[in-house]
């Protein structure tokens, strides 16, 4: 039977399967079995071990988003509203990319001005090109999970961009996707990356409000990194408070390829953060970290599998948070190590600070490993804020509120230290003390 | 400057001191010695702030301010400040950022004039040299792979950089070679000034013969059980603690 959410996608669907991209293309047979799976499966919920902590099913019902309108009239970017996370970069020299509504915006995007070996196009006329039929087609079997809900959105992405960068060509300044939501209701994007051999490029993605609260941000990410090539990759999350958000990453890496990924979560009510990474080349390096900062009844669920399937490639990834209030932080990784995968150094971990008593963290880093001769490492630590360490401050004269913010700061700072940009980080590490002064880091909070 | 009053304080509900009546006048130097346990370093603790530290009984009057009621970081811009037996060590917080953050959070208490990052740089050189704290160490997380010396080196810099007026030097001599504990002790003696007290709480003579108190009291069982000038040290050092009731070997 197939639940009243999914079926309001299915209906969403059956209206608008003409206007998507792709329509009569190779893509509407996709979409096609992806609306079916979904019509079977329906939404995950929390009966699966992977959705455990995160009932999407029960969150998507409650909230019962229309589809997301094209936006009408002007947006203005809210560049100079500090303390905002849609303010970031644009002091930074870049392309500048910007969707709204999950629709992307012409009129305030830089499509031009790129240089020789780099195309940049928006989904649509990208999908007859050979990689990017690929990427999209590209099942990631690891998890039967991510497929599924990958599948919502294969069966509606009604926009996105695809970067393609040729041979040797390294993109000259960073590219920075804008994810705006003005108004509310759902909407479903997807964006390709694909670098060929020795390529390199840094990309930089925001998602935020310009307007919207209560919306459904869905969107997918395609990584496809040829041989020796380098993506440099940043991430801030800084949704609305009582918006939803859900992102995948699919990033595969041929040999001596290098995947650099940096998240920061400071917004969304409900957010499911997913990364799959698999090596087909020996000598490659994935790095995927992240930080997060939560208050109120924030909830932030990061799952990440890495599957090394050759010999000596290696992951690293580290996600920190820090928790108020009643917020939730969850942490799922898995890392793979396949019988032909010797050499490989795979580590993960994760720890959590939490500041309130009402906070509450499930971390869940596994190791699945069929070779021998490998080095791996997973670790968890949940705790709260060192009482020697805030006497030590205040003794000093440092008073409690500003010692309680050094403390947390320097807890994260560890982890914005991993974004790969070195201008980035220094915004990112400015927003997050933003976060404290806007916080409500009381006495009373104090456990 | 510093007037404790029939001071009981619990821990825990023991009973940890047990009726302390001391005055440290401006200037003065004054030891506290007394066998392991006898509550020198809950006295530390107590006149700095720390939790868990119940006063049941008596006062503790600071420049005629009634510390008890003040918080940890009061105190400390209000000039008391405790070197540390374990100093802590802080991860991610460079020991620059730290003295910065502490010295320019004790002046805008104060109502002063925070420094800006050149003369700051300029007066943590100045302290750092005569201490042998690198331009290395400032940069490391505080404390952070800092070996015991090192450790205490850092603590006298801090008291030399936030120039307090009470000072409670918790057993810092421990863990101290000869050449450490000259190095450190001079940079106390540099501090000593007609306004400035302290409390030196210790073990061991050793030190006392570097820092040399104007008096010396025996704590013992969480009372002071005997007062004297300098050369009540010496004495110590010849029979032990064992007729203020501990057992030599503790």
């Amino acid at each position: 039977m197939t639940d009243a959410i999914a079926q309001s996608f299915i209906d969403t669907f059956e209206r608008e399967r003409d206007a998507l991209p792709g329509a009569g293309g190779w893509l509407a047979a996709r979409r096609e079995a992806a609306i079916r799976e979904l019509a079977d499966a329906g939404l995950p919920h929390r009966r699966l071990e992977d959705w455990k902590y995160t009932d999407l099913r029960d969150v998507l019902e409650k909230a019962a988003f229309a589809p997301a309108p094209a936006h009408q009239g002007a947006v203005l970017l809210p560049e100079g509203d500090a303390g905002s996370g849609a303010a970031l970069f644009h002091a930074i020299d870049r392309h500048k990319i910007v969707f709204v509504n999950g629709r992307l915006n012409h009129a305030l995007s830089d499509m031009d001005g790129l240089p020789e070996g780099v195309a940049l196009r928006p989904l649509a006329e990208a999908l007859e090109q050979d990689w990017a039929k690929a990427a999209i087609e590209r099942r990631f079997d690891t998890n039967p999970q991510a497929q599924s809900i990958s599948g919502l959105n294969l069966a509606l992405m009604a926009d996105g961009v695809a970067l393609h960068v040729a041979e040797g060509v390294a993109l000259d300044k960073p590219l920075h996707l804008i994810f705006l939501a003005a108004d509310d209701g759902a909407s479903h994007a997807r964006n390709l990356v694909r670098l060929e051999k020795n390529a390199q490029a840094t990309v930089f993605e925001t998602h935020a409000s310009a307007g919207a609260a209560h919306y459904f941000a869905d969107q997918v990410t395609e990584v496809s990194l040829g041989i020796g090539a380098t993506l440099n990759h940043i991430k801030l999350q800084d949704e609305a408070a009582k918006a939803v958000h859900l992102s995948t990453m699919r990033a595969a890496l041929s040999e001596k390829a290098k995947l650099d990924s940096f998240t920061l979560i400071l917004g969304a009510g409900v957010s499911r953060g997913q990364t799959f990474v698999e090596f087909e080349g020996g000598e490659a390096e994935a790095h995927v970290n992240g930080a997060y900062a939560l208050r109120g009844e924030q909830h932030a669920d990061q799952f990440c599998v890495v599957d090394h399937a050759v010999p000596e490639s290696n992951s690293h990834t580290h996600f920190k948070g820090v928790l108020d209030d009643r917020s939730q932080g969850i942490f799922q990784g898995k890392v793979i190590v396949r019988p032909d995968a010797q050499k490989t150094d795979g580590r993960q971990m994760t720890n959590a600070l939490l500041l309130s008593r009402d906070a509450s963290v499930n971390a869940k880093p596994e190791l699945e490993i069929y070779a021998d001769d490998v080095q791996c490492a997973h670790g968890s630590t949940i705790g709260e804020l060192d009482k020697d360490a805030l006497f030590y401050l205040r003794s000093r004269g440092i008073d409690e509120m500003t010692a309680r913010q050094l403390l947390i700061s320097a807890f994260l700072d560890e982890a914005l230290d991993y974004a790969p940009h070195e201008e980035a980080r220094a915004e990112l590490k400015a927003l997050v003390a933003g976060w404290f002064e806007a916080g409500s880091l009381s006495a009373e909070d104090i456990v | 400057m510093l007037e404790i009053k029939n001071l009981h304080v619990e821990v825990g509900g023991n009973e940890i001191l047990k009726g302390i009546d001391l005055e440290v006048g401006a200037g003065e130097v004054h030891a506290i010695m007394g066998p392991n346990g006898s509550g020198k370093s809950t006295l530390s603790y107590v006149l700095s702030g720390r939790e868990g530290y119940e006063v049941t009984q008596g006062s503790i009057a600071y420049k005629g301010q009634d510390v008890l009621e003040m918080s940890v970081d009061e105190r400390a811009a209000a000039g008391i400040f405790l070197a540390f037996q374990y100093p802590i060590e802080i991860p991610g917080v460079t020991t620059m950022t730290f003295l910065k953050t502490a010295l320019n959070a004790q002046r805008k208490a104060r109502g002063e004039e925070e420094l800006d990052a050149v003369k700051f740089l300029k007066l943590v050189r100045e302290k750092a040299k005569p201490l042998n704290v690198t331009d290395e160490m400032l940069k490391r997380p505080l404390n952070v792979g800092f070996s015991g010396g090192e450790k205490k080196r850092a603590e006298i810099l801090q008291m030399a950089i936030l120039e307090p007026w009470f000072a409670i030097l918790d057993e810092t001599d421990s863990g101290l070679d000869i050449d450490a504990l000259k190095t450190v002790s001079e940079g106390v003696n540099a501090l000593r000034s007609p306004e400035r007290s302290m409390l030196v709480i210790t073990h061991y003579q050793r030190l006392l013969d570097y820092i040399v108190p104007d008096k010396v009291h025996v704590l013992s069982k969480g009372r002071i059980v005997k007062t004297g000038g300098k050369e009540l040290a010496l004495e110590l050092e010849k029979s032990g603690y064992a007729e203020y009731g501990a057992d030599e070997a503790a």
